[in-house]
């Protein structure tokens, strides 16, 4: 028999199902490796080496013929030079140091290359400005001006010391300056505000012999003088980071020295073994995750932006859900349907389709300056011309998504109510129950796993949007979170950062986008986390909730 | 070349300040003293040339003053003078002078004009990709790269060929990065370098000043320009009409695509600017705020320009 006669018809078909599922899929792993593979080598510690020049090379630092530093990017490139056909061999060393060089990557040549060797006894030295360092340990210099060398046998161990105090102060300068003198600070500025209102209300010279107005100025009076003490004693601790100096060697052979508090982090790249390696990854990785971002954001961490994006997204869910299912509910179970129904569910079709940008413009026109607007004019007109809700915030993007993302969910929950059996329906009012009766406690409760379904898939799209955020209140820098510790602890005028426009600043507008490169790579794969870790407590909730009435559903 | 920045060359000159080549900070900057009850929002909307140096400054100003909060906004200079007059910002940082319409929508809101401070000074360079052998263009020939208008009167320039490179690179065609019209840099560069003609529908326009750089880093027949800061390992700036782009000759003038950069703050005449928005700018024009411009790879200013500046917002 040939082959023709036992392949049922259409079956070429099958196969080309599966290619299209394997195509996709494959697409789809490959993005997601990329992402992870690039995203999580961040955090592993590189192998330092140690980089001769060819004698006469024009790739030297400053006039030395040696540095070091590790290959960021080793790659064949076009020769365009005059008279050369083949590819080049080019690597990009990471070299650091940008306070003394001006730069931190530099491009060589291969065949400029002498030789690569090991560094015995380099340290790496994570900076709170100018990224790491790289050099060799040189001294100690105490504040009596005693001088400890590297040869001393104690070295190491009074280097870890002073970088463990340098470190606790540096906590408890920021204990002291953000919580301590915050509220004091915030405290100040309230009674300014109530000094202001006042002086609105009764004229500057009326309100100033108000009784009131004096206690205010007393009170400011007070918490000055803490301000004053506790401002001082944080400028000391601040000026004790400087006490202790540590001086390294360039491999390009300048000496450099870095007060203590000034470091984050050290390591010695050549002694770390395998579970060093662990224990950097780990770290590094927790504080990228756990601290706030520096230098313009190439450096530090992206907690505000991870924070943001959450507070944003669960304000957004808050506000899409009862809007959404609320329209889906009347619109399903009470409407009368006809042509007029019709053409609404066809409108709401095509909001989904709207380009994004065009929610943000609504966004920023409607909620921002006309809602916004009144509402400073109304409430917090002291604070005037310094708009409190009259500019982009957290709420106003949270809202804007949310319309966004409303006719997925009716959609959805449109989807969900017709799928409740009639049975169902027609059982509870025979029971006696009324109308609402029997959507409240039969139909709402069958249908919420798809309700749900249709919240994931909001969420989904509302995490990942970037373009209208732009317009209502993302920004560059909001170090101060939408919720804290400060009365009235949710601060839904704030600005926020976001995972999603971060990794546009990042990739386009950073100021040393070769520093930011891998950042955005991490970005990228936190911010695809998040979604998945979202999605997922929807998911589980939605299973649970199907578990629970799947005996009510007959 | 625009007023405030003749001010600069002049002082710059008259003070007979010897700048090196690797933007020192003018020692006789005054160091910035704390002074206390500074606290609130700050909101900053505007260029995003300034966009890193804003944000560095929020930094070093935040350390200062724990309890400030700066938000900071950079999507390009057009969009400050909106922000200021809708009263959103506070500050309005600019990589380019208001134009006289901006102005006069700001004038006709409040009755009085915005108050303009210089801040740094930017050297917009001509970025090549680092293998490209050019040293140097002339404005004319970068008018006959970039524009479709040739008002500088050269003819148009398509390929590396015409500039004297030989060697594989010759014969293929100059690839133009460039930015979007939003941006204060697109602005200068069209006004100065080009003369005020169009640039040529060649140029990619990019969303940010480090996508041209990356652009040009990552396309070996690449051309683009954008801020100094912006300069990475993968680019070389090249001489303009045989000047460097260094501190020194922006400041005395001799680099033509030099320019200051501003902040503009709304400042109602003969009142007192308030002090969380005059504190910052003070933090600015002082020694540690020029020191993170350096950082930042511009160019500070000189101190008799920092002061005279400082003298105009008080």
């Amino acid at each position: 028999m040939s082959t023709k006669e036992i392949r049922p018809k259409g079956e070429n078909f099958v196969w080309f199902t599966g290619m299209g599922l394997a195509l996709g899929l494959l697409m789809v792993f490959a993005l997601l490796a990329v992402i992870f593979v690039n995203g999580i080598t961040v955090f592993w510690p590189k192998e330092i080496v140690e980089v001769r020049l060819k004698e006469g090379s024009d790739a030297e630092i400053q006039g030395a013929e040696a540095f070091a530093g590790y290959i960021s990017i080793d790659r064949h490139v076009n020769d365009i030079r005059p008279g050369k056909v083949e590819q080049k061999r080019e690597l990009q060393f990471f070299v650091g140091n940008k306070d003394v060089y001006g730069f931190m990557y530099k491009f060589v040549d291969y065949d400029q290359i002498e030789s690569m060797g090991p560094t015995p006894g380099i340290i790496e030295l994570e900076r709170l400005e100018y990224g790491d360092a790289i050099g060799y340990p040189v001294s100690l210099t105490l504040k009596d001006g005693t001088k400890i060398s590297v040869g001393d046998e104690n070295f190491e161990k009074e280097f870890e010391e002073f970088f463990k105090a340098a470190q606790d102060r540096r906590k408890e300068i920021r204990h002291l300056e953000k919580k301590v003198i915050g509220r004091i600070n915030h405290k100040m500025t309230q009674l300014q505000v109530k000094k202001r209102t006042l002086e609105r209300k009764h004229g500057d010279e009326a309100a100033q012999a108000m009784s009131s107005y004096i206690k205010y100025d007393d009170e400011i009076a007070e918490l000055q003088v803490d301000y004053d003490k506790l401002a001082a004693e944080a400028k000391a601790l601040r000026q004790e980071q400087h006490d202790i100096q540590f001086t390294y060697r360039l491999a390009t052979g300048q000496e450099q020295s870095l007060p203590m508090g000034e470091l984050t982090g050290y390591y010695y790249p050549d002694r770390l073994g395998f579970f060093g390696k662990i224990t950097f990854f780990v770290s590094h990785l927790w504080d990228f995750v756990s601290e706030n971002p520096r230098e313009a954001n190439t450096e530090g961490g992206i907690f505000p932006a991870i924070f943001g994006t959450f507070v944003m997204t669960l304000l957004m869910s808050i506000a899409v859900m009862p809007f959404g299912v609320l329209a889906a509910i009347y619109l399903r179970e009470y409407a009368k349907q006809g042509a007029f129904v019709r053409a609404i569910r066809i409108a709401i079709n095509n909001l989904a389709g709207v380009p994004s940008i065009v929610y943000g413009v609504f966004g920023l026109g409607f909620f921002v300056y006309v809602l916004g607007g009144t509402i400073d004019d109304l409430f917090f007109s002291s604070r005037l011309p310094t708009p409190t809700f009259g500019t982009g915030g957290i709420l106003w993007a949270a809202l804007t998504l949310a319309l966004m993302t409303v006719p997925v969910v009716v959609v959805a929950t449109e989807e969900a109510l017709s799928a409740v059996p009639r049975g169902m329906r027609e059982a509870s009012l025979a029971c006696g129950a009324s109308k609402w009766q029997t959507i409240q406690r039969i139909v709402i409760p069958a249908a919420a796993p798809g309700m749900l379904t249709g919240l994931v898939l909001a969420m989904a799209r509302g995490a990942g949007e970037v373009a209208p955020l732009m317009l209502v209140g993302v920004v560059k820098l909001a170090p101060a979170l939408p919720i804290d510790g400060i009365f009235p602890y949710v601060h839904l005028e704030r600005k926020f950062m976001h995972l999603g426009f971060h990794i546009y600043d990042l990739g386009f507008q950073s100021p040393d986008s070769e520093a930011a490169k891998p950042m955005v790579f991490a970005t990228t794969l936190l911010l695809i986390v998040l979604v998945v870790l979202l999605n997922l407590s929807a998911i589980i909730i939605r299973n649970k909730l199907k578990k629970r009435y799947k005996v009510g559903a007959f | 070349m625009n007023q405030k920045f003749k001010l600069i060359t002049s002082i710059g000159l008259a003070a007979g300040l010897a700048f090196s080549a690797s933007a020192k900070v003018d020692p006789d900057l005054p160091n910035y003293e704390p002074v206390s009850g500074v606290s609130g929002n700050l909101n900053s909307i505007g260029s995003d040339t300034l966009n890193n140096m804003m944000t560095l400054w929020a930094e070093g100003f935040q350390a200062i003053y724990p309890n400030v909060n700066i938000q900071i906004e950079g999507k390009g200079s057009s969009t400050a003078p909106p922000a200021l007059i809708e009263g959103t910002s506070q500050l309005g940082p600019m990589s380019r002078a208001m134009k006289s319409k901006e102005v006069d929508a700001f004038e006709k809101e409040f009755g009085y004009k915005p108050t303009q401070v210089g801040v740094a000074i930017d050297a917009l360079a001509v970025f090549l990709n680092k293998d490209n052998p050019t040293e140097s263009l002339t404005l004319e020939q970068v008018d006959s790269m970039f524009s479709s208008t040739f008002k500088r009167g050269g003819t148009p320039i398509a390929r590396w060929g015409q500039l004297g490179v030989t060697g594989s690179l010759a014969d293929r065609p100059i690839s133009l990065y460039g930015r979007n019209s939003a941006s204060g840099t697109y602005g200068f560069f069209k006004k100065v370098a080009l003369e005020g003609g169009d640039f040529s529908p060649r140029v990619k326009e990019q969303p940010g000043s480090s996508a041209v750089v990356q652009g040009v880093a990552s396309d070996i027949s690449g051309a683009g320009y954008s801020g100094i800061g912006y300069k990475t390992s993968g680019v070389k700036a090249v001489q303009l009409n045989e000047v460097e782009p260094t501190a020194e000759n922006c400041i005395n003038g001799d680099y033509p695509l030099a320019r200051t950069l501003y902040v503009y703050v709304n400042k109602e005449p003969n009142q007192d600017l308030d002090k969380l928005t005059y504190e910052f700018l003070r933090y600015v024009l002082s020694k540690q705020g020029q020191e993170v411009v350096a950082k930042d790879g511009y160019y500070p200013l000189p101190a008799p320009v920092s002061a005279q500046i400082l003298k105009s917002i008080q």
